[in-house]
């Protein structure tokens, strides 16, 4: 790796800011007069509408204060080094020199619903419809549904009702034949969303490939590793340290092996969604990455050599400017964390995201206003200059996407994409007083929360702590909403009783029982003398890693699947000994 | 006095993370006075052992996911063959309109979809709550 002149530079600048003021003092005099003479006429105006201008004062959505108007002055501390050029370490205004000059954000929308064969259409469908990912590559954001994620079969009695729901039934290396027969797997990027279940959808996918001949060096794509967001949501197959050490081993593996392969994906979406604010949302994405990343180099491996492949997913709600400071704010705390952590080159230190757009803040009421927010909401992460993009759908608050519903959400990204004229101008919002002071806002504060985190020694060991924070802000949003302190139209200011006709989404009850069918014949007709050893093997493997070995359980696990294990049996040996529920 | 505090079971399947409502309204109905069991549960069965348990007055599962009528059923059943048929059982989170019905056959007395009030929900419990029991403001 080569060593950064940029990174050393920028810090050293940094070190002895001032030097290289942005403005001069007489410059600054000025603009603190301008202030002054503005604010008495702010205040007037304020008194005409009844408002005690001494008391009037408004907060971003996670409750930073803000001024009626920014200055030059606003941000004249900041090294103009914090800011730096598209492109350039600490990457506030972006990760690369161009931004979507030549390659616009990916847009990615979510898929998968019922038996691989239906989430196929939906992705054959999006596809023909101008889906499309990096360098004009096949994308596919797959997600698996609920009786996956927790490591189960579909014919596991509390999986009734839940199969394909949510996500798709894909439980074993037959079932990705049935996903991606006829796809060429070196020339596509699939994200596989996946929760506990992780490692046996990775297995299943290495098996499979490994069958069609295709080299894992070739593949491309992410694993998820979110074991960390046990502390904020009631999943919680496996306890936070066990989590940690499966998914620094699973990108110990692919580290070494899948160099196309995103290894670790930070889940500040689902923070979002859990309830946490923007400020939250930083801190604790930050401190979950830097958690596992340290989990990493213990294992052995060098921050250059795997921080590039981590990727972020962030939300994108409601407050405008503080989603978009937020962004910013995250790719430069990041971007010396990793520096701190030891990396060198300036491609390690990318905050590569994948914007989401907020599913919370959307309503079941007047379903269609949806589309509305979720324009504002994508508009809003292109601004920040994300990577890709998925676009909750208007119909969120209700069901799974119908196609109508999905077709619109990726029609908002091109819209705003062919049509707007911002992919012609990197950052365009970068150096707008009020834009950096609120970054600068927000860096603080995620920080000083972040500290905490550490203090209280690291993300594993204080999910409690993550959890009462995030549930905290949850109520306080609700409250504000009963309170009509902060307005949702129609659910609580114009609202309407008249009902917008809907088409709701529902999954084919057959193919819950299809899924049933199959996974039952796949273990009947299976080679029960190679799935035995196969097992014995894995069982032998997961005993070795919990004693501290490295390095052997991902290929243990494709060979399971290779010999037709299917996820709820792959699974069922790491709870067995990692998980602490007993084994289900 | 004879009469305790209401007590209340919430419950989500550990399957389905959409669980901010659930926890929302765990906080709310204690903030009301009522005494609050919150549980990921596998299978409904679990819920039934711990309303046995814990003595509820109220059961109520949030699911976001589809699964609620087997859910449903399972624990209606459940509480009429243990015969705890006056212990309150209410749904909420993303209920499709066409599955109220069945569910209230069953003998779920309350569903609460998206955007339903905390108070409109703590004012459903008091009002059908069978057994004596208060709730302190």
């Amino acid at each position: 790796m080569r060593e950064s002149p940029t990174v050393e530079a920028a810090e050293k600048g940094a070190a002895t800011s001032g030097a290289v003021p942005q403005f001069t003092p007489e410059f600054l005099a000025a603009t603190r007069d301008l202030e002054k003479e503005w604010r008495s006429k702010f205040d007037a105006i304020a008194q005409k509408f009844g408002v005690d201008p001494k008391t009037y004062a408004k907060h971003t959505d996670s409750g930073l204060p803000l001024k009626p108007a920014y200055f030059p002055h606003d941000i004249a501390d900041m090294p103009y080094e914090a800011l730096s050029a598209p492109g350039q370490f600490p990457f506030t205004r972006g990760l690369y020199a161009a931004q979507y000059q030549f390659m616009p954000w990916a847009n990615q929308p979510v898929i998968g619903y019922g038996l691989p064969e239906e989430t196929r259409r939906r992705m054959d469908y999006l596809q023909s419809q101008g889906m499309i990912g990096y360098f004009g590559n096949a994308f596919y954001n797959l997600v698996y549904d609920l009786v996956s994620h927790e490591g189960i079969d579909p014919d596991h009695p509390s999986a009734e009702g839940r199969v394909g729901q949510c996500g798709m039934a894909v439980y074993s290396r037959e079932d990705n034949a049935r996903l991606f027969d006829g796809l060429d797997l070196s020339k596509m990027n699939v994200v596989h969303i996946s929760y506990y279940e992780n490692m046996a959808v990775l297995a299943h996918y290495l098996a499979y490939a490994r069958r069609r001949g295709v080299p894992w060096e070739k593949l491309g794509g992410n694993s998820m590793n979110w074991y960390y967001q046990s502390a904020y949501t009631g999943m919680t197959c496996f306890p936070p340290k066990a989590g940690m050490q499966l998914a620094a081993e699973m990108i110990a593996f692919c580290t070494k092996r899948m160099p196309k392969w995103n290894t670790f994906n930070i889940f500040g979406y689902g923070m979002e969604e859990a309830g946490a604010d923007a400020v939250q949302e930083v801190a604790f994405s930050v401190a979950a990455g830097v958690d596992y990343a340290r989990e990493c180099v213990a294992k052995g491996l060098r921050p250059d050599e795997f921080l590039g492949r981590f990727g972020f997913q962030i939300s994108q709600a409601n407050d405008f400017f503080e989603e978009i400071c937020k962004i910013r704010a995250l790719r430069r705390i990041w971007a010396r964390k990793c520096h701190e952590l030891g990396a060198r080159d300036p491609r390690n230190m990318h905050v590569r995201i994948h914007t989401h757009t907020s599913g919370a803040v959307l309503t079941a009421q007047q379903p269609l206003n949806n589309l509305i927010r979720t324009t504002l909401h994508s508009f809003g992460a292109a601004l920040a200059g994300v990577q890709a993009m998925e676009v909750s759908t208007y119909d969120e608050a209700l069901a799974i996407p119908t196609e109508q519903s999905a077709t619109m959400a990726l029609r908002v990204q091109q819209v705003i994409q062919e049509e707007s004229g911002i992919t012609r101008v990197a950052d365009p919002l970068g150096g707008s007083y009020y834009v950096e002071a609120l970054t600068n806002q927000i860096e603080e504060a995620a920080l000083k929360l972040y500290d905490e985190v550490e203090k209280r020694g690291r993300y594993h060991n204080c999910h409690d702590f993550v959890r009462a924070k995030i549930e905290a802000s949850a109520v306080r949003w609700r409250d504000e909403v009963d309170a009509k302190k902060r307005i949702v139209v129609g659910v609580n200011k114009y609202v309407s009783d008249e009902i917008q006709d809907m088409e709701v989404f529902k999954v084919d009850p057959e193919s819950e029982r299809t899924a049933v069918e199959r996974v039952r014949a796949l273990r009947a007709n299976r080679d029960h003398a190679k799935w035995e050893a196969a097992m014995a093997e894995a069982n032998r493997v997961t005993e070795r890693f919990k004693a501290g070995e490295v390095g052997g359980l991902v290929p243990a696990m494709v060979e399971a699947s290779d010999a037709d294990a299917t996820t709820g049996e792959i699974m069922g040996v790491l709870k067995q000994h990692l998980g602490w529920r007993s084994p289900h | 006095m004879d009469q305790r505090v209401i007590r209340v079971l919430l419950g989500k399947t550990t399957m389905d993370a959409h669980d901010r409502g659930v926890r929302y309204l765990a906080t709310k109905l204690r903030e009301h006075g009522m005494e609050v069991i919150f549980m990921n549960f596998f299978e409904p069965a679990e819920i039934l052992d711990a309303a046995t348990q814990e003595d509820v007055d109220v059961i109520g599962i949030s699911s976001s996911v589809e699964g609620h009528l087997p859910v449903a059923r399972e624990v209606t059943r459940g509480l009429k063959q243990n015969g705890k048929e006056d212990v309150l059982v209410m749904f909420g989170g993303v209920i499709p309109e066409r599955d109220i019905e069945p569910m209230k056959e069953l003998g779920v007395k309350g569903v609460f979809g998206p955007g339903s009030s905390a108070d409109s929900i703590v004012a459903f419990v008091r009002e059908n709550v069978r057994r004596p029991r208060v709730s302190f403001e």
